[in-house]
This record gives C-alpha cells, structure tokens and sequence, in this order.
C-alpha cells in the first residue's frame, strides 16, 4: 500500500528527471548558443521589428478612418 | 489572375508562407475555438446559478439538477475542459506551426478529436448535472469519460512533437518549450490521475495528494505554459519589438519545468498529511517566484515605452492585461502555500478569489487576446466592430478586478474571523453576504463581456462583415487567400 501510495511521488519524479533530460539535450543541440538570434526569430521581412501588427477595427498605423 | 504581394522575392516566400500555414490550420483551429466559446457561455451561465444561489439559496432550489453540489461543478468542468482546454489547443496548434513554419499535420484527425473532446465535455457535465459525478475537483466527470480527453490529448501530443520534429526553423523559441512541455505533461497528468483515483489504487490521504497534484498542476503545467507561450510570443510581435531578455524568458522556462511539479500539495495544508509533503509543497511554491519574477520582468520590459499602443491594438490590450495578472495571481498564489497564510485564508471566500484571478485574469484573457490576433488569420476576414471588443475587454477587465479584489478581501475578514471563536458564526455569514452580491454582479459584467465577444465571433465567421484586408487583420494588404495557397502548392510540387 505504500509503494502504491508513492505512484504520484514517482510521477513527480519522473517529470523532473524528464525536464533535466530535455535541458542537457537542448545544451548539447547549442539551442542557447545565439539569444539574440533567437529573441527575433519571430520576425521576418514582411513583419520586421519596429512595425506594430495589430490594430482596433478602423485605427491603422495609429490614424482612425 | 495570381495576385503576388509587392516587395522582395525572400519577403513574398515568407508571406506566402504564412498564409499556407494559416489556410492548413483553419479549420481544425476554428473548430477548437468555437467550441471553447460556446462552452465560454455555457461556462458563464453555469456560474451565474451557483453564484446567485449562494446568497439567495432559494433560487432555482425546487430543481435537483441545477443544487449548488451540482452545478458549481458543472461550472468547474465546463470552464477548464470546455473553454480553457479547447481554448488553449487551439492557440498551441496555429502557434507551434507557425513557429515551425510548417503546415498543421492532420487538420482532418484534429478536427474529429474536437469533436470527441467535445462530447466528452457534454457526457461529463450531463452525468455531474444528474448526480453521477465525483467529490473530487477538476475530476468530476466520471470514469468513462476520460477516453474523451486522454485521446485527444495524446493526438495533440503527437501533432505537435511531429509539427517539431519537421519545423524548418533552425531556432526554437521560448514559446515552443512551453508548447511541447504542456502537451506532454496534460497526457501523464490526467491518465495518472484518472486511473489512480479511479481504479481504487489510491484512497484516503493518498487520493487527496493525488487530487490536488493534478488539479495543481494541471493550471500550472498545462494551461499557464500555453498562456506563457502565447505571451512570449504576441507582445514581441505586436509591438514589434524583441523580447526585452531572452536569457530570463529560457530561465523562467525551466525553472518552472523543474519547480511547479512539487507545489500542489499546499493545497491540503493543515490536513492529515505526513508534514513532509506540505513542506514540498511549500518550497516548491517559494521556488516559483523565480520562473514568476523573470516573466514579469521580460514582459513589462519588452512594453516599456509603448504602453500606448494597448490603446491601439486588442491584441496586446488583453494579453498585456493578463501578463499582469499573472505576476499578481502567482505572488499572490506563492504566499497562499505558506502556513502562517493558510491559517487564516484556508476555506474562505480567498481562495475562490484567487482561482478566478489566476484562470479568469490571467489565463483567459491571454486566450482572448490571441483569438483577437488569431481568427482573422485563419477566416482571412476582419473583426467587425471595435465597439464590441471594447464591451468585451471593459466588461471582463472590471468583472474580474471587482471579483477578485472583493473575494479576496473578504476572504481574509472571514478567516480572520473564523479564528476567533468569540465571533458567532451567522455573523461571519452575514458580513460575507454583501460580497458574495459583488462576486454576482462581477460574473454578470463578465458574462455580458462573453456575450459581445460570442457575437464578434460569430459575425466573423458568418462574413456578416467581410472585409479581407483591414487593420487588425494584417498591416500590409493580403492577396486573394485561396489563389495564394493553390500557388504555393503547386510550386512545392513542382520543386518535388
């Protein structure tokens, strides 16, 4: 009864060991080489940094229609 | 005739791109978004009966089905399972292909686990409304509805491990940690919860730890990592600017990964547990002010200077707002583990306070701000009335901080004077009275802010306002959708 009563402990466990796992993979893949890199990989050419992309039903760039 | 947007040959790639991933996420993402606004309301309405119930007991009393044990529940499960998973699926599954700039996997299969999600929510809430459900909260509905969740959870698992394995990225974003941790972590979750609490192998103090470790959880690994990565992810992109340290938003990730695993026994703080496993729950819930800290200090940052722009945009106004009241939820909830704390606020009018400003304040309106950036994406069509937003944004905004604020001062009052045996029972009943008034009056604000926004969403499904090139839908002019996606395809197949 014990053992079982430990089932969710283990599960607990077992997602942190799961979490250091992910970390070393991710270390060793070099994810956290370039940060600044990866802070602007969400932008692009047509959406750059600088421009706002979205806006209230008839206000565009700040001037209401 | 192929409309081709102006500008360079890379920036036309990188629309047309978007624009494919879009079209391939469209109808899966609808269908998980319009459920969790239907059960939104369903939700709402739920939760007006049990609120008004709690100062006129009266109301609606003659009806077994709709007593306080049964439709309080119901509301519970309606709002987490309905509005807030389905919600939150859907945001993942347009986020993380976007992200990977690849196209949504099996939009066909995501589509039909909807719909089993779907019944899942309706079988659960029928069988809690006619007596049937459990005394076990956020596990309410009973056994055979788990395969309604389980299964589809693990679909999704698999779409966004396959969306990750096959992204042509070469970075991943903050964001797709949280992304791929939450669909991870809601599968083990629930099936261990579900089949320790209901095949018997946990009873007594036992199932009260295994209670509380998903229903913890399941806010804290599940639905807060997709409202986080939804964060991380619009305030940097509709302001245009980086997010402000990319070192602390990877810092906030992980240690939330390794931290917020250990915290939900704080719930049962002075129970019949072993004091070791409050103890865990109290230092896990202390470490959470690390991941809390970094994500507040990258979002204020990476707004500052353009706060004027929350006038502006819908977006960034509800996800904004929801950032904020992450940081005030997550202190707030940190404090709560402690001893001292839960000697007065345990059992109180606080605790309820709480829970709302954390799903309600935070979460949910990070998923309102993303639907507002999402569904003219995925119809190709604009909002039809910033009016509407506005009712919506104002009336949730000013529900849940008169909500919240009000719960929680009152909750504090009424522990206080539950310790001190000298003050008569009926007394504390009757000084909570007022605010159990405000907390209807708040639910109701919010559930005219969800009835505006069920209209919005509506009307731009409908096309009762169909205007395919708009300000809240993209700042450059958008060519003609299906041409766009056709070409695209047909240049794949020829480059194959």
């Amino acid at each position: 009864m014990f053992l079982i009563s430990m089932i969710i402990w283990a599960t607990a466990l077992l997602g942190a060991v799961m979490t250091v796992w992910a970390l070393s993979w991710a270390v060793k893949r070099g994810e956290f080489r370039n940060p600044r890199q990866g802070a602007a990989s969400i932008f692009d050419d047509e959406e750059p940094i600088g421009r706002q992309t979205d806006f209230f039903p008839a206000i565009r760039q700040g001037v209401r229609s | 005739m192929t409309h081709v947007p102006e500008g360079p040959a890379e920036s036309r790639l990188e629309q047309i791109s978007r624009i494919v991933i879009d079209d391939s996420s469209r109808v899966p993402v609808l269908l998980w978004f319009t459920s969790s606004v239907i059960w939104l309301l369903f939700g709402s309405l739920a939760a007006m009966i049990s609120s008004l119930k709690l100062h006129h007991p009266d109301f609606l009393g003659g009806i077994e089905w709709l007593t306080f044990g049964r439709i309080r529940p119901v509301h519970l499960d309606i709002v987490f399972f309905g509005w807030s998973c389905m919600a939150a699926i859907g945001t993942l599954l347009w986020l993380q292909a976007r992200l990977c700039h690849v196209r949504l996997p099996w939009p066909v299969l995501l589509s039909g686990l909807a719909m089993v999600w779907n019944i899942g929510v309706v079988v659960g809430s029928v069988a809690v409304l006619a007596g049937h459900g459990s005394s076990i909260e956020y596990l309410e509905f009973p056994a055979y509805c788990a395969p309604f969740f389980a299964i589809p959870a693990l679909g999704v698992l698999a779409a966004n491990v396959k969306m990750y394995l096959t992204k042509r990225s070469e970075h991943t974003y903050v964001s797709q940690w949280y992304l791929l941790a939450a669909t991870v972590w809601l599968p083990i979750l629930y099936v261990t919860a579900m089949f320790c609490t209901y095949f018997g192998l946990v009873q007594g103090v036992s199932q009260a730890i295994t209670n509380w470790w998903f229903g913890h959880n399941a806010l804290g690994l599940w639905v807060t990592p997709i409202a986080v990565a939804t964060a991380y992810y619009l305030i940097p992109k509709v302001t245009g600017r980086p997010v402000h340290s990319y070192h602390l938003s990877l810092l906030g990730f992980w240690t939330l990964a390794i931290f917020y695993n250990w915290a939900g026994t704080h719930h049962l703080t002075g129970g019949p547990l072993p004091a070791w496993t409050i103890t865990v729950g109290v230092v896990g819930s202390m470490m959470m002010f690390i991941p809390v800290i970094t994500v507040a200090i990258n979002h204020h940052m990476t707004m500052r200077g353009v706060f004027s722009m929350l006038k502006t945009s819908p977006t960034l106004r509800f996800t904004v707002f929801g950032s904020f009241l992450y940081t005030v939820a997550s202190f707030q909830g940190s404090l709560e583990a402690l001893r001292s704390h839960q000697e007065i606020t345990h059992f109180t009018q606080y605790t309820i306070g709480h829970a709302h400003l954390g799903l309600y304040g935070f979460f949910s309106m990070i998923m309102f701000g993303a639907m507002y950036y999402i569904f003219p994406r995925v119809t190709n069509n604009e909002w039809s009335s910033a009016r509407l937003i506005k009712v919506h944004f104002w009336g949730s905004a000013l529900g849940i901080l008169s909500y919240g604020v009000g719960l929680c001062w009152a909750g504090w009052w009424q522990g206080t004077m539950m310790n001190n045996p000298s003050i008569p029972f009926l007394q504390i009943v009757e000084y909570i009275k007022p605010y159990l008034i405000l907390r209807s009056i708040s639910g109701a604000g919010m559930t005219i802010a969800h009835l505006a926004f069920a209209l919005s969403v509506w009307r731009i499904l409908s096309r009762h306002h169909f205007v395919m090139s708009g300000p809240t839908l993209f700042t450059t002019q958008r060519p003609p959708w299906r041409e766009f996606v056709n070409e695209q395809n047909q240049r794949e197949e020829i480059a194959q």
